[in-house]
């Protein structure tokens, strides 16, 4: 239930309290593209990944990007097996009552349902239906809370493995952000498609850091800035999800 | 105390599960088990490479494997083959995969153990009932299978303890369903939010104690009639000759 | 990888094949590859370990002493009543919370203890950091301890089964009664003992494909990663949910390595068994 080190080497320490020259873990969970992901060279990659290295140098600190589960990711970083999530994770309030939040990086994005072309759901009264979500997930909550009396809600732990299922016709829908179902939807020639209406949960993504880790928190939100100011979260944001935006720089 | 006590009314429900999984693999593997014996020992030579291969195949690999490998095997074959059936909605559901791969595991186990005893069955007796004339399913009713579910019945009893601790894997490989949380998944979740290892993990460890207790009185007192006519019984313990 | 290869050779195996071949080998299947270091390491210190526990365990539980004794009866009784699955996430996470409680008592001061917010651990200085490397050695150990208490049943059984008669000659020769324990009863309880440690070894062997659960990169996370589908182009090859195919791998890994064990094993009794009555042979 812990965490592992793709990169780099890990030193057991017992942590001193974090100072410029200490190295920062970033936790991300290398399944959900393109946020972060394992790429061809077997490395994490992905928007999050690009940002992470951008805001560690705009910050002058040192990073190592370290892979874990998405179920047991915040426990983690509570437990202390790594400072700062970025992970495709929005910023909401019951997480806020756990951790604390950067400011967001991606902007609000509503959650969406796809589903196979011509699966008619009717989403106003949605009843039997097989839907799929991450597990521990904010559409996870949001199904269950809405949709789990008259339907079957079926965790995964990756979104990847909730589009397997979809794709071989185990769930007649999924719930997931928007921003992660669109390059699939785009890239699925027609094999995938959204339906029913959009879902506003979340208040945009942002980095995941400890409670009272205050220094760090200001640390990544001052990079933030400057790096939103000149362009590069826009042009990161444009060149991993089909050029859209900007959000950011005026 | 209160804290233990209220602890073990949670895991109460999970527990369902892991019984649910063993009691439903159980009797189908113990059926399955004498057939594939039965082949291993075969004369015909196709027969028993078959049984021989599927034995040493799912003795030979991880449960946990297996797991992750049936569930997407079946779930390419979605489309093709269990939609047009319209079974998909039961092929997939953990509840009903997770005993077809416990069944198919406990069978290569369970008939090892069989094929075992059935080596050890007396060749004088065999002899005797094949002088008497008996038909070979005479044969198999009041000498072979006698002896051989005598023979096995000690190591059968550890197979079956150690299925239903390898229940613990089903959901740790297979996707969760709404509310339907094993002990180890219960233990996994309260341990994420409180991190109080030494609460939940020996509370689950506890239901999976019990209930190997249960099993061992239950088997035992069966064993107790399967030997009643001998005077000399081989005891029964814990110390597994055949584990798995 | 398929740039090593002199100009003719790739010519000669076809695009068809050169692009598998490539596939086969880009740096996700190569750390793939690399995972199995993993897998086998744990194999190997966890059936060091195993073992010990389990001289150690034959040696409580055949001591004269009753408390040792008890204890080492309450150790193979209980962890072999408990799933492997349960005690290998258990003992690591266990191990590690001792460790931090023991530091917090060092370290941590009312103050430090009243700023940290997550509840465990108690102050952000008893941390103690994790790696692969440190989640590796636990779960060996974890597995060593599991697998230990049935080497420790196994081992019991076989110094019982040494022929009396073989240790009250050696008493009658004047070996005293550490070295009838040391050079008879251990020399001789190897070949009772082997066929039982051999089905613990493949036990073990199987229990390694959990290595994920404690969040190691292992050779089954990779699997699921390799298989799951991939729908964009700019991750790497477009595919569909090829999962069954990787864990089908690992299945004829596991399976290849059941078959060489029982080889080695067998070699093993046979030389134990040297100069011994046949019956002995397991």
């Amino acid at each position: 239930m812990k965490k592992l080190i793709i990169v780099g080497a890990a030193l057991a320490a017992f942590a001193a309290p974090a100072t410029a020259q200490e190295t920062v873990r970033i936790a991300t969970e290398g399944a959900y593209a393109p946020w972060n992901f394992l790429n061809d060279a077997g490395e994490p990659a992905g928007f999050e990944i690009d940002l992470a290295n951008a805001i560690c140098e705009e910050a002058g600190i040192t990073c190592e990007i370290v892979i874990n589960d998405w179920d047991s990711i915040i426990p983690n970083l509570l437990a202390g097996n790594y400072d700062v999530i970025m992970a495709g994770m929005s910023i909401t309030e019951e997480r806020l009552e756990t951790i604390d939040f950067s400011d967001n990086y991606f902007p609000p994005d509503p959650s969406r349902f796809v589903a196979a072309p011509g699966s008619n759901l009717d989403f106003a009264n949605l009843t039997g239906a097989r839907v799929g979500v991450q597990g521990a997930t904010i559409q996870a909550g949001w199904a269950e809370e809405n949709l789990g009396a008259n339907n079957t809600i079926v965790a995964f732990s990756t979104a990847d493995q909730a589009m397997a299922d979809l794709a071989a016709g185990n769930l007649d829908t999924i719930l997931a952000d928007g921003a992660y179902l669109q390059p699939v939807v785009d890239a699925s020639n027609g094999a995938i498609e959204f339906v029913g209406e959009e879902v506003l949960i979340g208040d945009g993504v942002g980095a995941g850091i400890r409670k009272g880790d205050a220094e760090l928190i200001e640390t990544w939100n001052t990079a933030l800035d400057a790096l939103k100011a000149d362009g590069t979260v826009d042009g990161l944001i444009a060149q991993w999800f089909d050029g859209m935006g900007p959000f950011f720089s005026e | 105390m209160d804290v233990i006590l209220n602890e073990i009314v949670l895991f109460a429900p999970a527990a369902l599960f892991n019984i649910y999984f063993a009691a439903a693999s159980i009797p189908l593997g113990f059926g399955l088990a004498i057939l594939f014996a039965f082949g291993k020992a075969s004369r015909n030579p196709l027969i028993s490479a078959l049984s021989r291969g599927y034995i040493y195949a799912f003795r030979g690999s991880p449960l946990f494997i297996q797991l992750f490998m049936f569930y997407s095997l079946a779930l390419s074959m979605n489309v093709t083959h269990w939609k047009p059936m319209g079974i998909d909605w039961l092929v997939l559901h953990p509840l009903f995969l997770g005993p077809l791969v416990l069944v198919l595991n406990t069978t290569a186990y369970t008939a090892e153990i069989f094929y075992g005893a059935l080596r050890a069955v007396p060749h004088g007796e065999l002899e005797a009932a094949r002088a008497y004339g008996m038909s070979p399913w005479q044969q198999f009713r009041s000498v072979t299978w006698p002896h051989m579910i005598r023979l096995a019945w000690p190591a059968y009893t550890n197979e079956v303890v150690f299925l239903f601790h390898a229940t613990a894997i089903v959901y740790l490989a297979l996707p969760v369903i709404g509310e339907q949380k094993d002990l180890m998944i219960r233990a996994k979740e309260l341990f994420e939010r409180d991190f109080n290892a030494y609460l939940h993990f020996p509370v689950a460890a506890l239901y999976f104690l019990a209930v190997s207790l249960v099993v061992f009185f239950v088997f035992g007192r069966i064993y107790e009639r399967l030997v009643r006519h001998l005077q000399r019984a081989p005891k029964m313990r814990y110390a597994p000759k055949w584990i798995r | 990888m398929l740039d090593l290869l002199p100009e003719w050779m790739r010519d000669g195996i076809g695009d068809d094949a050169a692009f598998w071949i490539g596939y086969l080998t880009n740096g996700k299947h190569l750390a793939w590859y690399a995972s199995f270091q993993f897998t086998i390491f744990a194999a190997l210190l966890g059936g060091t370990l195993a073992l010990v526990f389990g001289l150690v365990g034959a040696g409580l539980k055949s001591s004269r002493f009753l408390p040792l004794r008890a204890i080492g009866d309450f150790y193979s009784a209980i962890v072999r009543g408990v799933p492997d699955v349960l005690f290998f996430l258990f003992f690591p996470l266990a191990f590690e919370q001792t460790v931090e409680w023991f530091v917090a008592t060092q370290v941590c001061t009312p103050e430090t203890i009243a700023a940290s917010t997550s509840p465990w651990p108690p102050c952000r200085e008893a941390n103690w950091f994790l790696g692969t490397t440190e989640y590796l050695i636990l779960a060996s150990v974890s597995l060593g301890l599991v697998y230990g208490a049935f080497a420790t049943n196994v081992i019991h059984g076989a110094m019982r089964a040494v022929p009396h008669g073989q240790l009250e000659a050696a008493r009658a020769y004047g070996f005293s009664d550490a070295q009838v324990f040391w050079r008879f009863q251990i020399r001789q309880m190897w070949v009772y003992a082997l066929p039982g440690l051999s089905n613990v070894w493949l036990l073990l062997v199987k229990a390694t494909s959990l290595l994920s659960l404690l969040q190691i990169a292992d050779i089954v996370l990779w699997a699921d990663r390799l298989g799951a589908p991939n729908f964009l182009p700019a991750v790497g090859l477009v595919h569909g949910d090829w999962r069954w195919r990787y864990y089908l791998v690992l299945l004829i890994f596991y399976i290849l390595v059941t078959w060489l064990s029982e080889r080695g094993f067998e070699a093993l009794m046979r030389r134990a068994g040297r100069g011994m009555l046949n019956e002995a042979r397991g």
